[in-house]
């Protein structure tokens, strides 16, 4: 039984408000009044209440937030949180829009979560490209320093820097991200052998969390753990900014509760597939989330559980669509090609995959394929799954499985 | 002909030494003022950048050519971002590729980019770092000949 | 605590790196990026084994032991991944063999045969990068050849904290370079070419002068300075039968030199070539110098063996004559890591010998002699004689301005202990055609 579409705003409630990013309107309109109750709390309280809450990763990988800063508090040492603003995976726009339009919540959200974990450092990594958000959001912390919500005046000390990416998809990996922040060139660690290890900046326990998730923090002190299960699913709870775009009529942001079935958000939201025609397939989290063809869809709920039952993943909740007279060998090239070109390098499966991938899929495009070929990049995708540093591979196995699971016939017709 | 930061720049770093634990984690977005300083990272910037975060040249240049957006070589030409990921090449990405190439591509310098995180403006292209969204040929016309 | 490797019981400790264990137990293990100097990189992925329990393949430098780890290489399954990388890692390598230096020590090679045996696949383009480019201090660089182990650029980065090598560029573009205006520049640079697992790092010096599976080896130490760094000599017989030696390669000695060696040290291998093609003056002659000159002054070497010294002071104590030894003391040379500002080999073992190494009372006596018997030592070799007359027992080429002359063998030549600066004593061996020249010992003996 899908959810019901409530268009339920807990990110979203201030971004039509003309001027919402200037802090006079942003403190008319409630940022900034959850700081005193936040204080009140008990450190371990806030974060048995997140935990509690049941919120969950917002940037793609949907893990226990509660518990990731269990791990980051149980460490000893200088706290550092950082917001992952890199934002750079195809389909998603959701965070540029908190940045852009309701940057004092986000600001609200981190001084929340320096408090629970007892930091006082907070960085925001936003990507190189929106430059003229950066401006806003650092405008927005400027006037914060004004009204001494941050730095020495404060009444819980908080720095908060913004450090720009420039270019590097790569980067919104987390472990690539805090060597970029260290002044690396950003290629992504080894994973820890224990399973409750924070991430590491500079060997000082750090928490590294969505932009999305930070800001949904001053709504969970407000309403409790129980106000944010009001909505969403038992084991997804609390809304996501869901994206579309694609061949769609309305595409953009759209706050909206898990679990509601996709093929209605699609066409009531949405507003349909452009111009008419039939869909033919939704890429349901960002482009690294395996094709969902368009028969599956009317079965498919917006949340993490049910999209792994389709072999895919809820990802960035960026719904990508397309209609029936898109080519599938031409997506996936197009694919492939950002996979190779944001290929860090680092390790063979990747740096040799995503190269070897893009250059059969030019031999489907211009027809000189072969049936070798096909079974050659099936193998190439086997040897970039699970066995690399990080999920990028993976990721790009995932797609290629994917397309190739369900569409498999036009590439068939590709070969001479 | 070596290349010093201007005073801002310098306050600048000053205050960025402030918020790091360690001067290496500023080559980001020192390398980001040199390219705001002189329109791209010169060979003698990153000789500065080295001095400045005592990291050898070569980490600080092998940082720089990993990133895109840093310009190691300058552009004459006021630079054109057209993105060609999956939302945008949907929306008609090539065919507002093509008609830039054919008609401006003396005026300017056209390249393609990856996603920019404006997918719901698809097609879309950058100007000098400035997003413009819904791209059709009027508007890249009204646009680019407006300036 | 024990492990299972294979169905083969082995033993370990707590915290040992399951491939360090595999390493030494002379299992057979593939690897490019893991070095045991340099530590863990996990970037090959080449070193891949499936652990029970596991959901996926584990690489073994990521893993540490513990009790009862169950560990497999030759599964159908780990078989297949190793093959596969292997195929990836050779995918973009362009097929240089004929012309490549590596060839015969090369990991993809001998790789290629234990893994791999298939046919291409490829059907597409490989990528193109740089080749043949000069990095400096003697290191070719081949761009294409390389697969990004990145052994060079943390040899650079924390070894010697030069950090001329780094990647640029990202995914299949990315290369290894040095930085324009910042060549390799530092005393050990040639290192990476015996780090480099592939023949992408070179030596300028080694350039297609000599296929690696025509050579021999020896273990030796190199004379170059009193660390006594250890390593292998490789050398053969040339066409017209004299020896050549090649070029040292390092050995592993945990306590001295580890993996490294300075490049003044590599290179020293020249020396070894320049033997001395004099014919060799006879007893008689000696003996006759001996009675025209009453007073005899002797200078070794202290880069000379243990046992050379120990003769060379029977010798002398028999003669009645006084013997010195003095040390080539450099104050520019050393320097906090490998190389020592004393350049001679085995000065420790002069002064173990008891050998007088007073410099004073040498120039004092040096004054009043009339015969000098110089057992190889720099100071005579090519000046300093004056209107003495001189007897050199020289290991190389020396000038012609000598009296008597008694060629004698080299290091390469020759088997014995040297002493090193922290007094660790140390044996280096001959090669096997220990070469025309007579051994000092030997030679002290017939002159008895």
């Amino acid at each position: 039984m899908a959810n019901k579409i409530i268009r339920q705003k807990i990110v979203s409630k201030n971004f039509e408000i003309p001027n919402s990013h200037k802090i006079d309107v942003a403190l008319q309109n409630g940022r900034y009044s959850t700081l005193d109750k936040a204080f009140s709390k008990d450190p371990q309280e806030l974060i048995e209440m997140v935990k509690q809450s049941g919120l969950r990763g917002k940037g793609g990988g949907g893990a226990a937030t509660g518990n990731k800063w269990q791990f980051v508090t149980n460490k000893d040492g200088t706290k550092y949180v950082v917001v992952n603003a890199d934002e750079s995976e195809p389909g998603t726009f959701k965070d540029r829009q908190i940045m852009e339009f309701d940057p004092h919540l986000l600001i609200e959200g981190i001084i929340t979560t320096c408090y629970a974990l007892g930091s006082h450092v907070s960085y925001i990594y936003i990507r190189g490209e929106y430059e003229e958000i950066t401006e806003v959001l650092q405008g927005a912390i400027d006037e914060a320093y004004e009204r001494n919500y941050l730095g020495d005046n404060a009444k819980y000390k908080v720095d908060i820097t913004v450090h720009r990416g420039a270019g590097a998809y790569i980067c919104g990996e987390k472990s690539a991200l805090l060597e970029s922040l260290e002044g690396n060139r950003g290629n992504p660690r080894l994973k820890p052998h224990s399973k409750t290890e924070p991430e590491w900046y500079f060997d000082q326990p750090t928490l590294v969390n969505n932009v999305e998730t930070i800001a949904t923090i001053p709504f969970i002190v407000e309403n409790g753990a129980e106000g944010y299960r009001k909505f969403g699913t038992e084991k997804a709870p609390g809304t996501l900014l869901f994206a579309i775009s694609g061949q769609i009529n309305n595409p953009g942001v759209y706050e909206e509760q898990f679990g509601v079935n996709m093929l209605e958000f699609l066409e009531t939201i949405g507003g349909g597939v452009k111009n008419g025609k039939k869909l033919k397939a939704v890429i349901p989290g960002g482009a690294s989330t395996p094709i969902i063809p368009a028969h599956q869809i009317k079965d498919v709920t917006l949340d993490y559980e049910c999209l792994w039952g389709f072999n895919s993943e809820l990802g960035t909740g960026g719904m990508i669509v397309l209609d029936e007279d898109v080519c599938m060998v031409k997506t996936l090239k197009n694919l492939m090609r950002f996979y190779n070109h944001e290929s860090c390098g680092q390790c063979t499966p990747c740096r040799e995959g995503t190269s070897w991938s893009e250059k059969i899929l030019d031999r489907f495009m211009n027809k000189t394929a072969t049936l070798k070929d096909l079974e050659t990049l099936k193998s190439v995708s086997t040897i970039m799954n699970g066995k690399t540093v990080c999920v990028f591979a993976p990721a790009a196995s995932g797609v290629i499985d994917g397309i190739l699971r369900h569409f498999e016939s036009e590439f068939l017709e590709c070969i001479k | 002909m070596s290349f010093i930061f201007n005073e801002q720049n310098n306050k600048k770093i000053e205050e960025l030494t402030k918020r790091y634990p360690k001067k290496k984690a500023m080559i980001l977005p020192i390398l980001w003022l040199a390219q705001k300083q002189e329109g791209y990272v010169s060979n003698e910037a990153i000789k500065e950048i080295s001095k400045i975060v005592e990291m050898p040249y070569m980490h600080i240049y092998s940082v720089a050519t990993f990133y895109t957006m840093y310009r190691l070589e300058k552009s004459d030409k006021p630079i054109i971002e057209v993105c060609r990921t999956l939302s945008c090449e949907l929306n008609g990405s090539e065919e507002i590729k093509k008609y830039l190439d054919n008609k401006y591509s003396d005026k300017y310098k056209i390249i393609e980019v990856e996603c920019m995180g404006a997918c719901s403006g698809a097609p879309m292209c950058t100007l000098e770092g400035k997003y413009i969204e819904n791209l059709t040929t009027t508007k890249i016309d009204e646009v680019l000949n407006g300036k | 605590m024990k492990i299972i490797i294979d169905d083969q019981p082995i033993q370990c400790k707590e915290g040992d790196l399951l491939i360090d264990v595999m390493l030494n137990n002379q299992i057979n293990i593939p690897h490019f990026c893991y070095h045991k100097d340099l530590g863990i990189d996990g970037n090959c992925r080449m070193c891949m084994v499936e652990i029970k329990g596991a959901k996926r393949p584990q690489i073994a430098c990521d893993t540490f032991v513990k009790e009862d780890l169950e560990v497999s290489t030759v599964s159908k399954k780990i078989t297949e991944v190793k093959r596969s990388i292997l195929e990836l890692e050779l995918l973009n390598h362009p097929v240089d063999c004929p012309i490549c230096d590596q060839a015969g020590e090369c990991k993809l090679q001998d790789y290629y045969m234990d893994y791999g045996l298939y046919d291409s696949r490829q059907t597409t383009e490989k990528t193109k990068k740089g080749k043949n480019i000069d990095l400096g201090s003697n290191v070719v660089l081949d761009q294409e050849r390389c697969v990004l182990c990145t052994r060079c650029v943390r040899f650079t980065a924390q070894i010697t904290k030069t950090g001329e090598l780094g990647i640029l560029g990202r995914g299949d573009r990315a290369r290894i370079a040095v930085a324009p205006d910042f060549p390799l520049n530092n005393p050990y640079a040639m290192n990476v070419v015996e780090l480099c697992p592939v023949g992408a790092l070179t030596s300028k010096d080694f350039r297609f002068k000599q296929r690696v599976w025509f050579l021999d080896s020896t273990k030796s130490i190199c004379h170059g300075c009193s660390r006594g760094c250890n390593i292998d000599i490789d050398y053969n017989e040339t066409k017209y039968g004299s020896e050549k030696v090649h070029r040292f390669r390092s050995r592993r000695n945990k306590t001295i030199n580890k993996s490294f060696l300075c490049d003044y040290g590599r290179l020293s291998y020249k020396e070894l070539n320049d033997v001395c093609d004099k014919k060799s003056s006879s007893i008689q002659e000696l003996q006759q110098a001996f009675i025209n000159n009453d007073k005899k002054i002797a200078l070794a070497s202290a880069s000379l063996s243990w046992e050379q010294l120990d003769s060379i002071k029977s010798f002398c104590q028999k003669n009645d004559i006084e013997l010195f030894s003095l040390p080539y003391i450099d104050d520019s040379f050393g320097d906090d890591w490998l190389k020592t500002n004393d350049m001679s080999a085995n000065f420790n073992s002069v002064k173990k010998l008891e050998i007088s190494y007073d410099e004073k009372r040498f120039q004092d006596v040096l004054k009043d002699s009339d015969l000098i018997l110089n057992f190889d030592h720099k100071y005579f070799k090519n000046e300093n004689k004056s209107d003495k007359t001189l007897v050199q027992f020289t290991t190389t080429s020396c000038s012609e301005n000598y009296d008597l002359i008694f060629p004698i063998a080299n290091f390469a030549h020759d088997t014995g202990h040297v002493i090193n600066c922290d007094g660790i004593k140390q044996k280096f061996f001959s090669t096997k055609f220990r070469g025309e020249q007579i051994t000092l010992t030997q030679l002290l003996e017939e002159l008895r």
